[in-house]
Order: structure tokens, then sequence, then C-alpha cells
């Protein structure tokens, strides 16, 4: 009955129009009001416990803030160019290239839409450009953007190591490989259709040109290897790498590509100028430049758009907290898992059944959400069957991925759609063919936990000889 | 209606929130490495603006209409009746705010009955919580106006906030130039 009640009230308040925030604490704090003898005053402590007691989600903010740097810093256009240089001669080289490039981009940011929004709104134009269907290109992005929540850093990852108290930095091991076999399920697929298609290759550019896109490109290279290095190497937790990464971001688009901020257009050498004048001008400059990113407008406008998206999101997350709170006061999860588990179901029946239950609910809720009330019901039953929570946790992830591509609340088909200026139907029958490629890679993902867990036992293993 | 100094002084506070936090825990790694050393409180503080910034945030994202949700059903409606499920979501919201400052307020004097302070921090911990009146205070004055908007045919419900205003108003119009594809529908993940 009360599990009745919240469901029922939940969906009302989503399909009325309500933001997916309120919508989940509303209902939350309603059953408790009508069918719990919690006060509200308890529900007000269980929603700031969710924003103040998780120091794992903290890292979210952090790696917003330095998304939002690296696509307003011009990082994106750079790494695009080295894409274009390493594999753009290949016949459908430039969609190729375009994977690649949300590839990378989803190597420092842990956000799909914003890897869509990065990569896509230069992508999609140069592809229809040197000649290829903007539907094939739209399609192509809408489906590689996804890879932004797989490739770690990951802020679907966090919220599941932060639902379950698994270890985040395992989950974002764990997420590498598969990030990685995605990516080059979708070249082969591009290729495939590309000969098809006869599509247009790009000109070999030469080892000159990827030495040089390389190096512009190092900028934001780096900051994959500054982000992966500290988490897998333990040197930090995944909030402070993700808080130097935003502090790395900011000083690479203001200090360095000089693409926003007080030194916008500011030259690192002025014709005739001698070499010392010119590092000791940029050298003041620069340090100048520090105080007056404080008063700078496009740097306030930069910040203030990531923290739009990271209150928007941890509100959600809060909310959603506070619904999976209610869930387990009324021992709901207990009870799912007890009649699941009453079926008798082998692990791989189980994970079929995951991966409908989560598919279906990808289509109506934020991912992170779904995370939040999802986990605690499926976690225990896995534990139950010996499905490692890792290997559920990625499961859950790729399933999120395909949720973001199907409607109606697919984010990335509305920053596609947004980019290009098209209909929501035209993107989605855009992405469609490539949704098989991303249930094919589910089936793999959840058959072979071989995939997620070779890493993170990898990196247990050498923990242990040290 | 909120006064243009107000406004800015809303964004100000929301940005410096954000930089004070990663600074936080940047320097926590500093002095870590560094002079292996650490503050204790800097982990509870950095926590603390976090949720001071989504409380205080989250009246700011209705305004910019940054919240997320499904508006496919209510979009097929007929105007007239859209702003009908409009004003009813409003007026949910402003549930929803309501039981939580009541909420608030109980758990605010429970704990100032209490006299507890926060772990690390010198503060009590009813005053450094105190935020939580703030912020759905915040957002009451929001979804009023919200509402008052609807009303007026100026808006037609939460998701479908504020855009014709934006358009309007000329401060605002830059703002959302580096978010363009993601500013409505977007989050991040």
């Amino acid at each position: 009955m009360t599990t009745l009640a919240l469901f029922a009230m939940l969906f009302a308040f989503l399909i009325l129009g309500l933001p997916v925030a309120i919508a989940l604490g509303l209902s939350a704090i309603l059953t408790i009001l009508f069918f719990s003898n919690d006060s509200l005053a308890s529900v007000v402590l269980k929603l700031f416990e969710a924003l103040s007691e998780h120091y794992t989600l903290l890292a979210i903010p952090f790696f917003i803030l330095s998304s939002a740097f690296l696509s307003s810093g011009g990082i994106a256009r750079r790494l695009i160019r080295f894409a274009i240089a390493v594999i753009g001669h290949v016949r459908g080289g430039l969609a190729m290239a375009s994977v690649l490039a949300c590839m990378l981009f989803a190597a420092v940011s842990g956000s799909s839409p914003a890897t869509v929004a990065a990569i896509g709104s230069i992508v999609i134009v140069g592809m229809v450009k040197a000649g290829y269907p903007e539907k094939f290109a739209a399609g192509v992005i809408a489906n590689a953007g996804t890879l932004g929540i797989l490739i770690p850093p990951s802020i679907v990852m966090l919220v599941y190591a932060a639902a379950t108290e698994v270890s985040a930095a395992r989950m974002f091991a764990a997420g590498l490989l598969p990030g990685l076999a995605m990516g080059l399920m979708l070249m082969i697929a591009i290729y495939v259709a590309a000969r098809i298609k006869r599509l247009p290759r790009q000109k070999w550019a030469g080892l000159g040109e990827i030495a040089d896109a390389a190096w512009r490109a190092s900028g934001g290279l780096l900051l994959v290897v500054i982000v992966m290095g500290a988490i897998y190497g333990g040197i930090a937790s995944p909030t402070e790498a993700a808080a130097i990464s935003a502090l790395y971001a900011f000083l690479v688009a203001v200090l360095f590509y000089r693409d926003i901020g007080p030194l916008k257009n500011v030259a690192w050498r002025q014709p005739d100028e001698a070499l010392a004048a010119a590092a000791l001008r940029n050298g003041v400059r620069m340090v100048l430049a520090l105080a007056q990113s404080g008063t700078d407008s496009e740097v306030r406008q930069t910040v203030l758009a990531g923290a739009k998206t990271s209150i928007m999101l941890l509100f959600v997350i809060a909310n959603a907290m506070l619904f999976a709170h209610v869930l387990t006061t009324e021992r709901i999860p207990h009870g799912i898992a007890e009649a699941i588990t009453s079926w008798g179901l082998s692990p791989w029946q189980f994970l079929i059944v995951v991966n409908i239950v989560l598919l279906i609910a990808g289509n109506f809720m934020e991912p992170s959400a779904i995370l939040l009330i999802m986990a605690p019901i499926l976690f225990p039953i896995a534990t139950q069957l010996g499905i490692d929570p890792i290997h559920l946790g990625i499961i859950m992830v790729v399933n999120m991925e395909i949720g973001m591509i199907t409607p109606p609340v697919g984010l990335n088909l509305f920053v596609t759609a947004g980019i290009t200026g098209r209909s929501m139907t035209w993107v989605m029958a855009a992405a469609l063919p490539w949704l098989a490629i991303l249930l094919i890679f589910l089936a793999i993902v959840t058959y072979v936990p071989q995939l997620s867990l070779f890493l993170p036992e990898l990196m247990d293993q050498m923990r242990g000889i040290k | 209606m909120i006064p243009r100094f107000l406004r800015g002084v809303e964004e100000s506070l929301i940005a410096l929130l954000l930089v004070a936090m990663t600074l936080l825990v940047t320097i926590e790694v500093i002095l870590r490495y560094g002079f292996s050393s650490g503050l204790l409180w800097i982990q509870e503080l950095t926590l603390l603006l976090a949720a001071y910034l989504v409380l205080l945030g989250a009246a700011y994202g209705v305004k910019k209409g940054a919240h997320i949700g499904m508006d496919m059903a209510v979009r097929r409606l007929a105007p007239r009746w859209r702003r009908m499920a409009g004003v009813l979501a409003v007026l949910l919201c402003l549930l929803y705010c309501g039981l939580f400052i009541a909420g608030s307020w109980d758990y605010l004097a429970k704990i100032k009955r209490f006299g507890i302070e926060l772990e690390d921090l010198p503060v009590p911990q009813w005053l450094a919580h105190g935020v939580l009146l703030v912020g759905f205070g915040l957002l009451v004055i929001r979804f009023l106006e919200l509402l008052w908007k609807i009303i007026n045919k100026r808006a037609e419900g939460v998701l479908i906030a504020d855009e014709a205003a934006d358009a309007v108003d000329a401060v605002d119009a830059v703002d959302d130039v580096e978010t363009e594809g993601e500013s409505r529908k977007g989050g991040p993940e």
C-alpha cells in the first residue's frame, strides 16, 4: 500500500511536469506524513545529511566545474583537431575522430550531455561540411557522447559508489576497459557504414600535424593523465582529484589557452619582442590575471554555469536519497529482494531482469535518481547471487547510457536537438541505428564480467605486492 | 520581485561558494603532500558549503529554469489546460517548500534546545543548519513569482520557466550563451 502510494505520487508529479527533484522529495515527504510515525524534522535532517555527509559526491560539482572550463576554454576544439590528425584519413575518419574526441573528453569530464555539447557543437557542423549526412553525424555524436559516464571520471559512478559504499576509485578502474571497448565498437561500425555509404576520408595530415596537434592539445591530454594518475595511483581520492582538475582546467583555459578571461587575445610573444621581455611580460600578466579573474565576466559566467548544473544535480540526488530512505524504512527493497529470490533465478536470469527494469526506468528518470532508488533494491540480491558489486555498477551505468538516448528524458537527445536545431523526432531517428550497438554492448558487459573486473582486480594485486 | 542588486549578490554568492569549495579541497591536498599536515575542519566546512550551495542555489535554479523534468505530457495539452497544469505544479512545489519549512523549524528548534555544536567547527549546529530556512524561503519567493507569471500568461510551467522574461531582460540575455545546448534540459549526465 505504502509502496503503491509512493510510486503513484512520484509518477503523477513527474507527468504533471514537476522538476524531478521536487517530485522525488514531495512524494517521499507525503508518504512519511501519511504512512509513517517519523517526524517532519527527521525528514529535514535526512535531506541535510544527504547534502552534507557524502564526501564522494563532492566530486560532482568539481568535475562539472572542470567540464565548464574545458568546454568554454577551447580544449574541446584542440582535442578534436588532435583526433582528426590521428584517424581522419581512414574512410569515415571524421566520424571516427569524433568518437575518439568524445572518448578523450569523457576522460576529463564525468558527464554525457557535457560531452555531446562540447564535442558535438563543433564536429557535427564539420562532418556535414565534409559531406557526411547530418543524420549520420548527429546519430554518432548522440551515442558516442554517452561514453561520458562510462569512461572515468563519471558522475553516475560516483553516485553508485555513494549509494552502495563501493570504492569510487575501483568503479573508475572498472569503467576504463568497457569504455575503450565501446568506443572501438562504435568506430568499427562507423567504418563498415562508411564503406557501404561511401563516406569521404580526409587527407593524411602527416606526423608533423599529429605532433603539433598533440602539443597544442597537451593542456587537455595532460589533465587525463593527472586525473587518472592521481586516482589509480592512490595519490588522491576522486574528490580531491576532481577539485584539482577543476583548478587545473581554470588555469589552462585562462592562463595558457587564453580563450576566455582577462588574458583573452593577449599574445604569448609579440612580433620583434625579445624572449626575455616576453617572458617577463607574460609572467606579470599571468599573476595579474589570477586577481583579475575574480571580476572577469566570462570567468564568472563559466563558474555560474557550472554551479547551476551542479546545484540542479545535487538537488536531485539529495531528494532521491530521501526517496530511497523512505523505501528502506518501509523495508521495500527487502520485500522486493525476497520476492525475487523466491523465484529462484540464476544469476544470468537475474541480470536479464535487471537490464529490462533499468532500461524501462531509464526512460522516465534522471540517471542519478534511478541509481539511488534501484541500487539499494538490486544490490543485496546481487550479492546473494554472487554477482560482484562493481560488475553490477558497470551494468547499471551502461543501462543509464542507453537511457540517455531513448525518449522521453534522454538528455543526450535534447542536447543534440539543441545543437543541430532539429526536432526531437528527427534526432531520435538519427540515434536509433546506433542504439543497436549499445544494446549489443550491454549484452557483452553483462555476460563478460571480466571486462569490468580485470582492472580493479589488477589494481588490488599490485597493491598487495607493494 | 527581487531587486536587481540582490540578484547580483545571489549570483556572486553561488559562484563564491563553488570556488571556495574547490580551493578548500585543493588546500587540503597541498597541506597533506607539501607539509604532511592537515586541518580537521576543512572537510566539514567543505561539506557544509556544498549544502549551502545547493540550498541557496535551488531558488536560483528555478529562476534559470535549470531544474530538469519531463514536460512531454504537459506540452501536449491545449494552452488553457497547460496553464492549469502549470498552476497545479507550482502549488505542489509550494506545498513541498511548506512541508520542508515546517520540518526545518521543528528540527532547528530541537537542536537549538540541545545546544549542539558542529563536530570540528566551533559553531552552534542550529545556526549552521539555519540555511535550510533561508533556502526554502527563497524557493517560496521564486515559486510565488512564477505562479504570478503563469497567471499573467508570462510563463507556462515550472520547467518552461523564464525564457520569455529572460529575453526581455537585457542583463540576463548574455547569461546562457555558454550552455546554450544544455541550459534548460541539460544536466550533467
